[in-house]
């Protein structure tokens, strides 16, 4: 006879070396024998939950709702380097957009791509809608609905007979008095089944039953009054909390909310006022250097990834932000010893091989240049990767004076992601010194479209229909290059010269 | 006092009032201040455009409220206030100049007429409208004789022929009705207005109207009895003018004009006596003492005498939006004010900059003189309708700072270049050393990669991927847009032609597309005749039919008709549907 283990005891043990699939079915055969198991369903609801759990701080992407219909804002022409707003507003010695490419919300670029890199706020309405080169998707309408949503049914094709909790017949206000159920319901619905609303009223009455004293249930309030959009009952709920309890998660969530309120520097204090109580925390000191690196400070972004590199040696974000950083400051050597550090970790990717690739070339450490890049090509995932790697080819390319290994090289660019804009840039200047004036100008115009927000091909328009006579386009690309980077020498001197050019007899 | 500190320009001014919601929209030639009612105190007067169509007004300011308003009934061109009589009490007059006529009140209320004299009339014009009130042809003939009279004729056509030529077929026997009976007259426009004082300098002496006309006449009046003492013409068309002297002894006008030349007219001679010829066209045209100082629209200030040599020019900050005097007798001061795009008014005397004064908005016109019972009283108005008034402290003094140039700022900031890392001279050590193992390294990965993407190209260019076609044939590039949240999302191609100047015929565009998951409106379209140069957007509608939340790639081919493989193919990434997640 075969001795049978206790089967909830096997349920958890599955739970706890994550086989969860296993552990929601023993817990399914356990509830069939006996509905009224507290522990075999409260352990499914944990399986279940776990399944489909995301971080809920880290996942956060503005949708076009939030971003062109926002209230919550206070002003709306607000000073320089007080809000999120204006990327262009603080320079903290950071390089230009002639070294440094800028996205399209005019930020630099950074060395890591996290959900709201990506984004930034699009200035109009048509920027916003269209699809982002950087992304392979659209921006979700709203926060609420589309991304959470398209990660949380996954559930609902798993469970042909439908849902294991029917949320429409569950008595809340039942559950709420059981602490031992509530959280792991709570979890249930708020993750799994991505119903805000239940979840919103399971917490209203539990913290109730807590007489207001638990910390817990506050965030949880306040985790669901931000999914609604109604951040100052929010930020309440999570400062109420704090004062019951010190805890991580709570600053950075309460920091999330300040952020989405444009209030940055309340944000900052309130990562300052954490890392007294949690020194060297380096969620912390990430979440500071991300929003030193949205506003466009990127030096003191910097300082705040080294601290976090102090604490932790394998931040991957910190160690990339810093490299890509020191390559665009002009020391791809030290950038290089980062991107090493993140290959001996284990990273292993096209990405990050094509960032070698780059940094060898510009550190003249010739022998490995190529080969980098060969690795990249082999580890490509998909075809914007390709296109990226074969565009830093190109750059390399054009370094060694193989104009037509460059062409090539941008070319396929192209094929690969038809919406590259630099490519296109450079393939128009490579036009435009063979001679095919027409050709330049199409593909300038097109790299123009595709990216407003890059100053080059504005500029390099602007000198082509300068050097054509046809003054007035010329003066107009003229304006567009300025706006899109008022800085920029060439430019102003352009402008300055046309404008000398009209005002003659 | 915290104000005035902040404006920039050294707590000179105070600031009267502010209004930017005063609803002014003038120039600084129908600005006006004068004593109108004869108590000392000096009123604002003001030619207001209104919309540039609508609300013309003759708006009378006193302190810090609208006195008057009475309406005007064409748009001003300029505005004087002047004595016309030696009546007691001293009141001037106030002559508004607006079309061919010039309205003169007095007291405020209406007082005369002065319509210009017309013009000579093309007696080819006048037998054909005698023909057709006589009814002996009708509109069809009559437009081709009056095009025909324009093509020829030396004497221009009168305004009404004009009309009758721009209307439309079904318009003209109206028109000919309508106007038929009544002579043809053919009239100038004003253009610019000035006075000139009769016989003496005095302050309050009686002057003449100085008129310039769109027919490059300059006319001066007499003030009581309305009649031309003389006329003086101009090879162009006058828009500026500055006259000074006395009619009876010796005057000067100088009258900016059109062509950009800047012409010179004395007493003696009809015909002007000198020429200045500006590298752009005057804005703005102020005399100090003997000499004139002419604002260019290419951002620079220039000094000629009166005789017309040029004595200097600087290069201001912004285009120059408009110009005044600013004279204080009292304490022997004249500058020039020049109100500039960047909103700000700079106060110049000679080529030197004395102060600066921020405006809150771009300014349209200037005024300076004796507003109220204060001598010193600048009174600017703004592109917004803004009204400004501000009164020059009396312990107020502006030295010239000669601005020598000296070494450029910018030498002494230091480049932030970052210092070569210990890092960089260890890899140039190696470099050094391993130089030719690194060298053929590289050559050898060069070649790799080179026979690498020519393999890629030519597969690219096998399959048609690129987005630009690479035949000489139809060079073509397309690029693809997709907008939409979906489930629907516009799909826009944007083709263009790239050759030099052959149009490409027969294209079409299909698409290839996972059925199950797409749907498309028109999954085959054709393609006009693509002139070179230009973008042709080509449109269609794609709507998901998964909700699903997944996503595929739409596959766009261009096709020559008549041949089997693409010219160009793109791929779209379809972004996911979001639409049907929102119930």
């Amino acid at each position: 006879m075969e001795v049978t283990m206790d089967p909830l005891f096997l349920a958890w043990s599955y739970f706890r070396r994550r086989k969860l699939q296993q552990c929601s079915d023993i817990c399914t055969k356990i509830l069939q024998d006996n509905p009224y198991d507290q522990a075999a369903w409260s352990l499914k609801t944990r399986a279940l939950t776990e399944m489909v759990y995301i971080d809920e701080i880290e996942v956060d992407q503005e949708g076009i709702a939030e971003m062109m219909l926002d209230e919550s804002s206070i002003a709306q022409v607000a000073r320089p380097g007080t809000s999120l707003r204006l990327p262009g507003t603080c320079h903290g010695g950071g390089p230009t957009p002639a070294v440094r490419p800028m996205t399209q919300s005019g930020r630099p670029i950074t060395g890591f791509v996290r959900p709201s890199t990506q984004s930034g706020r699009p200035g109009t309405m048509e920027q916003a809608i269209k699809t982002p080169r950087t992304a392979s998707t659209a921006r979700p309408v709203t926060a609420s609905s589309g991304r959470f949503i398209r990660l949380g049914t996954a559930s609902m094709l798993t469970n042909p007979e439908g849902p294991f909790i029917n949320l429409s017949r569950l008595n809340l206000a039942k559950y709420s008095q059981k602490p031992n159920l509530s959280r792991t319901l709570f979890e249930y619905i708020f993750h799994h089944e991505n119903d805000v609303k239940n979840a919103l009223d399971l917490a209203a009455q539990a913290t109730e039953h807590a007489q207001f004293k638990d910390w817990w249930w506050k965030v949880q309030l306040g985790k669901c009054y931000y999914r609604l959009g109604l951040y100052r009952e929010a930020e309440k709920q999570f400062r109420s909390a704090l004062n019951h309890q010190e805890m991580v998660d709570t600053y950075l969530y309460l920091a999330k909310v300040y952020q989405r309120m444009d209030q940055p520097i309340t944000a900052l204090s309130l990562f300052k006022q954490g890392l007294d109580h949690f020194p060297g925390e380096v969620t912390l000191l990430t979440g500071i250097a991300r929003i030193h690196e949205e506003m466009n400070n990127i030096s003191s972004a910097t300082e705040y990834y080294k601290d976090v590199l102090k604490q932790d040696n394998t931040h991957v974000e910190a160690i990339a932000c810093i490299g890509s950083n020191h390559f665009y400051t002009d020391q791809p050597e030290i950038a290089l010893r980062f991107y090493r550090r993140l290959l001996q970790m284990g990273v292993y990717n096209c990405q990050l091989y094509n960032n070698l690739g780059l940094c060898c070339f510009y550190a003249q450490q010739y022998d490995m240049t190529l080969s980098s890049f060969e690795r990249a090509l082999a580890l490509v995932a998909n075809d914007e990767e390709q296109a990226d790697v074969w565009y830093n080819i190109g750059h390399v390319a054009v370094g060694i004076g193989d104009l037509t290994l460059a062409y090539q090289c941008f070319k396929l660019t192209l094929a690969f992601n038809n919406d590259h804009a630099e490519a296109y840039n450079n393939l128009a200047v490579l036009e435009l010194r063979k001679g095919h004036i027409e050709q330049s100008k199409a593909f300038l115009q097109t790299a123009a479209s595709l990216a407003p927000h890059m100053y080059e091909p504005h500029f390099n328009l602007s000198i082509l229909s300068e050097k054509l006579g046809d003054l007035q386009s010329s003066y107009s690309a003229a304006q567009k290059s300025e706006d899109a980077f008022p800085e920029h020498v060439d430019t102003q001197q352009l402008l300055k010269q046309l404008r000398q050019h009209f005002a003659v007899l | 006092m915290s104000s005035a500190e902040s404006s920039g320009d050294g707590g000179k001014w105070l600031d009267a009032h502010y209004d930017p919601v005063a609803g002014i929209y003038s120039f600084s030639s129908c600005l006006d201040l004068a004593d109108l009612s004869g108590d000392g105190e000096n009123r604002l007067v003001v030619g207001d455009l209104g919309s540039g169509s609508s609300g013309m007004k003759l708006k009378v300011y006193r302190g810090t409220a609208l006195m008057s308003e009475s309406t005007l009934l064409d748009l001003p061109a300029g505005l004087v206030a002047f004595f016309m009589d030696l009546h007691e009490p001293r009141i001037p007059a106030v002559a508004v100049a607006s079309g061919p006529c010039i309205y003169v009140y007095k007291n405020l209320r209406p007082y005369f007429k002065f319509t210009l004299p017309g013009l000579e009339i093309n007696t080819l014009e006048q037998d054909v409208w005698q023909q057709v009130r006589e009814g002996q042809i009708d509109p069809l003939t009559l437009k081709e004789m009056l095009e025909s009279i324009r093509k020829k004729a030396d004497v221009p056509l009168s305004v009404r022929s004009l009309n009758f030529l721009s209307l439309e077929l079904h318009e003209m026997d109206e028109f000919v009705e309508l106007h038929k009976h009544q002579p043809i007259k053919r009239q100038t426009v004003i253009t610019c207005i000035g006075t000139l004082k009769k016989n003496m300098a005095d302050e309050d002496g009686v002057s003449c109207l100085v008129i310039g006309t769109e027919s490059g006449e300059v006319f001066i009046l007499d003030p009581e009895a309305f009649i031309i003492l003389s006329k003086m013409s101009l090879p162009a068309v006058p828009t500026i003018m500055d006259v000074t002297g006395q009619f009876d002894v010796e005057f000067r006008i100088t009258a900016v004009c059109r062509n950009g030349n800047i012409y010179i007219l004395r007493r003696e001679s009809d015909k002007p006596k000198y020429c200045i010829e500006l590298s752009s066209h005057a804005v703005g045209l102020v005399r100090v003492g003997k000499n004139v100082v002419v604002g260019c629209t290419d951002e620079t200030l220039q000094g000629f005498t009166q005789k017309g040599k040029k004595l200097w020019k600087t290069v201001l900050a912004a285009p120059i939006t408009t110009m005044a005097s600013m004279d204080l007798p009292t304490r022997g001061f004249q500058a020039v004010l020049v109100g500039l795009s960047n909103c700000e008014v700079q106060l110049y005397r000679d080529k030197n900059l004395l102060s600066t004064i921020k405006t809150p908005d771009m300014v349209t016109s200037i005024c300076f003189g004796r507003y109220g019972r204060e001598d010193g009283t600048l009174i600017v108005t703004t592109k917004g309708g803004g009204l400004m008034v501000k009164i020059l402290k009396r312990t107020a003094t502006f030295d010239d700072r000669d601005s020598a140039p000296g070494p450029p700022l910018a030498q002494s900031v230091r480049l932030n270049v970052p210092k070569k890392t210990k890092l960089y001279v260890d890899q140039t050590l190696r470099e050094r050393e391993s130089g030719l193992a690194m060298h053929r390294a590289f050559q050898m990965d060069l070649s790799r990669l080179r026979l690498a993407a020519a393999k890629a190209y030519v597969k690219a260019l096998e399959s048609s991927l690129t987005p630009m076609s690479a035949s000489l044939a139809e060079p073509l590039k397309m690029n693809a847009v997709v907008q939409g949240l979906g489930p629907s999302f516009k799909l826009t191609l944007n083709v263009q032609n790239t050759a030099a100047c052959r149009p490409i015929m027969n294209l079409a565009i299909s698409f290839l597309y996972d059925e199950s998951l797409y749907r498309m409106r028109n999954p085959y379209m054709r393609i006009p005749l693509l002139v070179p140069g230009l973008i042709y957007p080509v449109e269609t509608f794609v709507e998901c039919t998964s909700d699903k939340g997944i996503s595929d790639i739409i596959k766009v081919f261009v096709l020559h008709e008549g041949r089997s493989s693409p010219l160009l193919t793109a791929h779209i990434n379809m972004p996911v549907s979001e639409g049907l997640t929102l119930n």
